[in-house]
C-alpha cells in the first residue's frame, strides 16, 4: 500500500492526465480525437526539444529538421518500399539520430545565439535538400498516400496507438532526465564552466543529449506521416522549429510536462481558432507576446509562483519530484 | 560562355545582392547594437513594398509616382518601426535570448497577417514609369534598367551609413555601442534613446528596400519568409554589426545565387546554407565581425 | 623526476593581448604540504591557478603534475587526473540544491554520469551526505545554492572540489566572506584532510592569521613575478616581500 501511495503522490499529475487522455475518445467527436492525436505528437516533439532547452539550457531553432527526417523516413519507406509502419518507426529514430549526430557535432561547439543560428541554418539546409530533391522526396509536392496499416485506420485506433507510443517515449525521456545524465545536463545548463572542472567532457555530453533529442523528434515525425497521410518539406522549416520552442515556453520549460501542456494549449487553440478565422498567425502571434511578456516560466512557472503546490510538494519538486 | 551573358548574370547578382544588403544592413545594425535578432525585419520590408504600392496607386496618374512613393514608404515603415520599438521591443532588451526570438517571431506573424488583412492575397503590381520600362544595354548585354536604380540606392545607403558611422557624433556612439554597450552607458549616454533611433533607422532602411523592391516584380505574400533567412545568412557571413561585412556578405550571396543557376540550379540555397554553416563553425563572428562579440 | 614533487611549473608566463600578467614563474610543490601563494590584488595568483587547471592557455612555459606534463590540457582532463579547485568567486550550480550540487560532483568522480536509466536520487547518497557533514552544510542540504550566504557558498565550493577526490586541491581565497568561526572550521577541515589522507593543498589568502596558522610554505607573487619563498617566518623577514606590500604588516 505504501508503494502505491508514494507513487501516486509523486506522479498524480501525469496519472490524471493519462487517465483523462484515455477516456477522451469516448466523449468527444472524431474531429477532436484528431486534434488530440496532433496534440500528443507535437507534445512529444516539444518534450524532446526541451531536453536541449529546459534541461541543457540551449536554444535550438532547428529541431524540426529531425522531426522532418523521421517523418520522411517513415513516409519514403512506406510509400516507395512498402515497408510496414511498425518497422519504419525505429528506423526513423535511427536516421533522425544520425542526422542529429552529424549536424550536432558542429552545433554543439557553439553556445547561445550562435548555437541558435547554426541549428536554424542546418534546419533550413535539410529543408532545402528535401525541397529540391524532387526525384527522391517529391520536392514541394511532398509525399502523398502514406496510409496507416488497416488496424490503425480510423481516428480512434490511431489516437490510442499514438497515446501508447508517446506515453512510453515520455516515460523513457523522463527516466533520462532523472538519471545522472539528466542531472549532468542541468549542471551544464547552470554552470557549464564548473561542470568541466568536475571532470566532465561537456562537448561530448552535449552531443549525446542532442542526439537523444533528435531521435525522439524523429519518433514524433514518424507518428505524423501516417496520421496526416502525407509529408511535406514544411515539416523541417524554421517556422515549424519555432512551435516546440513556444510550447515549451508556454507550458513551462522547467517542468517535465510543461511542453506537453504547452502543446495542449497551443494545438487546441489552433484547431479552435482556425475554425472561424484564417488569421491564426495573427492570433498566435498575440498569444506568444502575451505569454512571453506576462507569463515567464509558463503555466507551471505560475503555479509554482503562486504556491498552489503545497510546501512539501514544492520541496519535493526541487529535489527529486516531477520538477527539478 | 558568352561575356554578355556572364555580365548580365553579374548585374543580376549585384542587384539581388544590393537588395539583400538593404534588408540585411538594418538587421545587422540592430543586432550589432542591441543584440536583437529581428525575425520581423523582412516582414517590415514587405510592408514597405506594399505601402509603396499603395502610395503609387494613389498617385498613378503622375509620372513621378514611383519615385515619390519609395521615400514615403520608407518613412511610413520607419514610423511602424518606431512604434514597435516604443511599444514592445523596448521591453525585451534585458530578456533572455529565447524570449527575444519568440517576440520578434510573433511580430513577424502579426505583421504578416496584417499585410494579408490590409492588402488581401492577390499579387500587387506596379506599372513602371516609361523611363525604366525598356532595358538598357551595357557592354552589349540587355540589363533591366531598374536594376541600375536599385544598385545605386544600395550604394547610396552603404555610403550614407558609412559616413554616418565615421563622421557624425551619433555614428560614433553607435559604433562604440556595437563594441561595448556597458561602456557607452557608463559614459552617461542615454542608451534607451539610442536603441530607439537605431531600431527606427534599421526599419526605415528596410522600408526603403521594400519600396525599391516593389517595382522589381510583383509584390506577393510570403516574400518576407523567403528573404529573412537569406538576410540572416548574409549577416552571419559578413559579421554582425559590421557594415563592410554586410555589404560583402550580400554581394557574395547575391552572386552565388546568380551563378549557381548555371551550374547547380537546385543547389543555390543549399550552397548558401553550407557556407553559412561553415562560417559559424570556423569563424562564428563572420568575415568582418569582432571576435569579442562571441 | 622526484615522486615527492606533485606540482612543478617551469617559466610559466601569461599575457592577455599586450598585458603581461605572469612572467617566468618557477614553482615547486612537494606532495603532502599545505602551501600558500600571497600577493597584492592583481599580482596574478588567480591567473596562476587558471593556468594550472586549464582555464587559460599558457603564453609560455610548462606545468607538470607528478612528473607528467599537463600544459594546456583540457579542463576536464586535468580535473580527472587529480587537480581540482575551489573558485574565488563561488561558482556553484545556483538552481540545484546544495545536496544536488555535491552529488553532481560525486557522480562525475564515480564516472556514473553516462548512466541514463537509474534515478539519480538513489545514487551517491553516502558520499554526498558525508561531504555535506564535513563541510558543515548538512542543515542546508535542500536549499537552492543560489540563495546561500557567501560563506556557505564557499563551503559548497570546497565540497564540490573535494568530491572529485583530488590529489592536489587549489583553493582561491577559501575563507572570503566567512566569520572567524567558519574560517577556523574550514581551515581545520583542510588541515585534517591534509593529515589524514595526504591531500596536498595550495591556497591563496588575504587573511594573515590563516596564512600564518596553516601554511607550511609561503610564496609571494608581485606583478606576475615570484619575489620571495620560504616558511612564513622567513618570508616575513624578507625585504622584498615587505616592499611589495608597501609597509603593510605581514
Amino acid at each position: 500500500m505504501e508503494i502505491k501511495n508514494t507513487f501516486f503522490k509523486k506522479y498524480w499529475l501525469p496519472s490524471i492526465l493519462f487517465a483523462v487522455a484515455f477516456i477522451l475518445p469516448l466523449v468527444i467527436t472524431q474531429f477532436w480525437i484528431h486534434v488530440f492525436t496532433e496534440i500528443l505528437i507535437l507534445g512529444l516533439f516539444a518534450i524532446a526539444f526541451n531536453l536541449i532547452f529546459g534541461y541543457m539550457g540551449q536554444l535550438s531553432f532547428g529541431q524540426a529538421a529531425y522531426y522532418g527526417i523521421g517523418a520522411y523516413t517513415t513516409g519514403l519507406l512506406m510509400v516507395k518500399a512498402n515497408w510496414p509502419f511498425l518497422t519504419t518507426i525505429p528506423i526513423s529514430m535511427i536516421t533522425a539520430g544520425l542526422g542529429a549526430l552529424i549536424l550536432g557535432c558542429f552545433c554543439v561547439r557553439l553556445r547561445g545565439i550562435y548555437f541558435a543560428i547554426l541549428t536554424m541554418a542546418f534546419g533550413q539546409l535539410v529543408y532545402f535538400i528535401i525541397f529540391q530533391w524532387y526525384s527522391f522526396t517529391g520536392g514541394d509536392n511532398g509525399l502523398q498516400g502514406i496510409n496507416p496499416p488497416p488496424w490503425l485506420f480510423g481516428a480512434t485506433p490511431y489516437y490510442y496507438f499514438t497515446l501508447i507510443i508517446v506515453t512510453i517515449a515520455s516515460i523513457i525521456i523522463y527516466a533520462i532526465t532523472e538519471s545522472p545524465f539528466g542531472y549532468t545536463m542541468r549542471a551544464i545548463r547552470d554552470n557549464t564552466e564548473r561542470t568541466e572542472f568536475i571532470g566532465i567532457n561537456v562537448y561530448r555530453y552535449m552531443l549525446i543529449n542532442f542526439v537523444i533529442s533528435g531521435m525522439f523528434c524523429g519518433l514524433a515525425g514518424a507518428l505524423w506521416g501516417p496520421f496526416n497521410r502525407s509529408v511535406a518539406p514544411d515539416l523541417c522549416s524554421w517556422q515549424h522549429s519555432g512551435h516546440p520552442v513556444f510550447m515549451a515556453v508556454m507550458g513551462g520549460p522547467h517542468h517535465f510536462l510543461g511542453p506537453m501542456i504547452g502543446s495542449v494549449i497551443f494545438t487546441f487553440l489552433n484547431a479552435f481558432v482556425t475554425g472561424f478565422t484564417e488569421y491564426w498567425p495573427l492570433v498566435s502571434g498575440i498569444i506568444i507576446i502575451i505569454v512571453v511578456m506576462f507569463m515567464p516560466g509558463g503555466v507551471f512557472g505560475i503555479i509554482k509562483q503562486k504556491g498552489y503546490l503545497s510546501k512539501k510538494q514544492a520541496v519535493n519538486n526541487t529535489t527529486n519530484g516531477v520538477g527539478h | 560562355m558568352e561575356f554578355t551573358f556572364i555580365f548580365s548574370q553579374f548585374i543580376s547578382g549585384l542587384t539581388y545582392g544590393m537588395m539583400l544588403f538593404l534588408v540585411a544592413s538594418g538587421l545587422s545594425l540592430i543586432f550589432g547594437v542591441m543584440n536583437i535578432l529581428n525575425f520581423a525585419h523582412a516582414t517590415l520590408w514587405l510592408i514597405g513594398a506594399y505601402l509603396c504600392f499603395t502610395f503609387w496607386s494613389l498617385m498613378q496618374s503622375y509620372e513621378v509616382a514611383l519615385w515619390v512613393s519609395i521615400p514615403l514608404a520608407a518613412l511610413a515603415t520607419g514610423a511602424v518601426g518606431w512604434i514597435s520599438e516604443v511599444v514592445l521591443i523596448k521591453h525585451i532588451y534585458k530578456r533572455e535570448l529565447h524570449e527575444q526570438l519568440l517576440i520578434t517571431y510573433a511580430m513577424a506573424l502579426i505583421f504578416g497577417d496584417l499585410i494579408k488583412i490590409t492588402w488581401g492575397p492577390t499579387d500587387r503590381l506596379i506599372v513602371r514609369p516609361p523611363i525604366i520600362q525598356k532595358p538598357i544595354h551595357l557592354f552589349g548585354a540587355p540589363i533591366d534598367s531598374y536594376f541600375i536604380f536599385v544598385i545605386l540606392i544600395g550604394f547610396a545607403v552603404a555610403i550614407g551609413l558609412w559616413c554616418f558611422l565615421k563622421f557624425t557624433k551619433y555614428g560614433h556612439i553607435v559604433k562604440a555601442a556595437v563594441f561595448s554597450r556597458e561602456m557607452v552607458s557608463a559614459l552617461g549616454i542615454p542608451i534607451p534613446k539610442i536603441y530607439t533611433w537605431v531600431f527606427t533607422m534599421g526599419i526605415f532602411i528596410a522600408g526603403l528596400a521594400g519600396g525599391a523592391q516593389s517595382a522589381i516584380g510583383s509584390v506577393t505574400l510570403g516574400m518576407d519568409m523567403a528573404i529573412i533567412i537569406q538576410a540572416f545568412c548574409v549577416v552571419v557571413i559578413g559579421g554582425f554589426g559590421s557594415l563592410m561585412g554586410t555589404l560583402v556578405g550580400s554581394l557574395i550571396v547575391g552572386e552565388i545565387f546568380s551563378f549557381a543557376i548555371l551550374l547547380w540550379p537546385d543547389g543555390a540555397m543549399v550552397l548558401i546554407f553550407v557556407i553559412t554553416a561553415v562560417i559559424l563553425i570556423v569563424r562564428p563572428w563572420g568575415l568582418f565581425g569582432t571576435p569579442l562579440r562571441a | 623526476m622526484n615522486n615527492d614533487i606533485i606540482l612543478k611549473t617551469e617559466n610559466l608566463s601569461k599575457s592577455f593581448f599586450k598585458y603581461q600578467v605572469l612572467t617566468d614563474v618557477n614553482y615547486v610543490l612537494k606532495r603532502g604540504m599545505i602551501a600558500a601563494i600571497i600577493g597584492p590584488n592583481g599580482a596574478g595568483k588567480t591567473t596562476f591557478f587558471n593556468l594550472i587547471t586549464g582555464y587559460h592557455t599558457v603564453s609560455g612555459g610548462h606545468v607538470f603534475f607528478c612528473g607528467k606534463e599537463i600544459t594546456n590540457w583540457q579542463r576536464h582532463k586535468i580535473a580527472r587526473i587529480g587537480i581540482t579547485r575551489a573558485f574565488q568567486v563561488s561558482n556553484v550550480y545556483p538552481r540545484l540544491t546544495a545536496y544536488e550540487n555535491i552529488r553532481q560532483s560525486v557522480l562525475a568522480q564515480q564516472k556514473r554520469t553516462l548512466n541514463f536509466l537509474t534515478p539519480a536520487e538513489r545514487l551517491a547518497k553516502k558520499e554526498t551526505l558525508e561531504l555535506l557533514e564535513i563541510t558543515g552544510l548538512s542543515p542546508l542540504k535542500d536549499a537552492e545554492a543560489g540563495i546561500l550566504s557567501q560563506g556557505d557558498k564557499k563551503k559548497l565550493e570546497l565540497a564540490l572540489a573535494l568530491a572529485s577526490k583530488p590529489d592536489l586541491l587549489l583553493l582561491d581565497e577559501p575563507t572570503a566572506g566567512m566569520s572567524s568561526e567558519e574560517t577556523h572550521e574550514t581551515m581545520e577541515l583542510v588541515k585534517r584532510l591534509n593529515k589524514e589522507i595526504g591531500l596536498t593543498i595550495l591556497f591563496t589568502e588575504h587573511d594573515i592569521s590563516v596564512i600564518f596558522g596553516y601554511a607550511e610554505k609561503l610564496s609571494v607573487l608581485h606583478q606576475g613575478v615570484l619575489v620571495a619563498e620560504g616558511t612564513p617566518e622567513e618570508v616575513r623577514q624578507n625585504k622584498e616581500a615587505q616592499a611589495c606590500y608597501l609597509g603593510e604588516e605581514i
